[in-house]
């Protein structure tokens, strides 16, 4: 596999992680479902996720840029795993919304789960590992990606400290604490 | 507060590894990881109803 296309691979795993971004901010505001300390820290762990595709684009595919984007998703989908077992048990209703019959947290690990096939699918096929990988300017398609990744975590930070404040966040936020601190 | 202290570790990260240095956004991904996994264990103190 060359360059070109890993890049291109690694700008549609960012796509795949904006468009999950998107569904989570699209629940929190059109359903005003706010996320739990979990749920957020689910977030946090699709942003790391990204980090590795990041560096692939920009300096070149690395085994090492794998990596991180393995541990990201193992430690995603061992969080997202603890949410399911929460909520596992007969009657519980679950946190949140479902979407398509499942729960953001069960969205959650399948999309961890397929993360870590995935890029060990890509590794399989990747040899790139002897060549001397170098920073190049992205394409346009790359570029955005990367980009939008980048705004979607950006919006993230500004979410959270009006969802937490400055204080701990609650483990089933009703409201934003931080616009009912300013009032 | 902890979750937006690492959504902007998480941030920063992104725009070292964009725009500054590899070393740099390797050592930072490793803290941001470390930190978000010690706030995992944190916050994983209820007791699974499970039954095996």
């Amino acid at each position: 596999m060359n360059r070109s296309i890993s890049v291109t691979l690694n700008a549609l795993g960012l796509y795949g992680i904006v468009l999950v971004l998107v569904a989570a901010f699209a629940a929190q505001i059109l359903l005003n479902e706010l996320p739990c300390p979990l749920c957020l820290l689910q977030r946090v762990l699709f942003s790391m996720l990204a980090i590795g595709p990041i560096l692939n684009i920009r300096f070149g595919p690395r085994p090492s840029h794998y990596a991180l984007s393995l541990l990201a998703a193992v430690v995603g989908a061992i969080v997202s795993a603890r949410q399911i077992l929460l909520h596992i048990m007969p009657g519980d209703p679950g946190y949140g919304s479902a979407l398509l019959g499942y729960h953001y947290y069960t969205w959650a690990f399948i999309g961890f789960a397929a993360a870590i096939v995935l890029v060990a699918i890509v590794l399989l096929f990747d040899d790139r590992s002897r060549d001397v990988a170098e920073a190049r300017p992205a394409g346009p398609f790359a570029d955005g990606a990367v980009r939008l990744v980048i705004g979607l975590t950006a919006i993230n930070v500004i979410s959270t400290l009006l969802e937490c404040g400055f204080g701990a966040c609650a483990d089933n936020p009703t409201l934003y604490e931080l616009l009912r601190w300013l009032r | 507060m902890e979750f937006t202290a690492l959504f902007l570790s998480a941030l920063v990260v992104m725009a070292v590894s964009w725009w500054g240095s590899h070393r740099l956004a390797l050592a930072l991904f490793s803290i941001a990881l470390v930190a978000s996994v010690a706030i995992f264990l944190h916050h994983a103190t209820d007791t699974l109803n499970l039954s095996f």
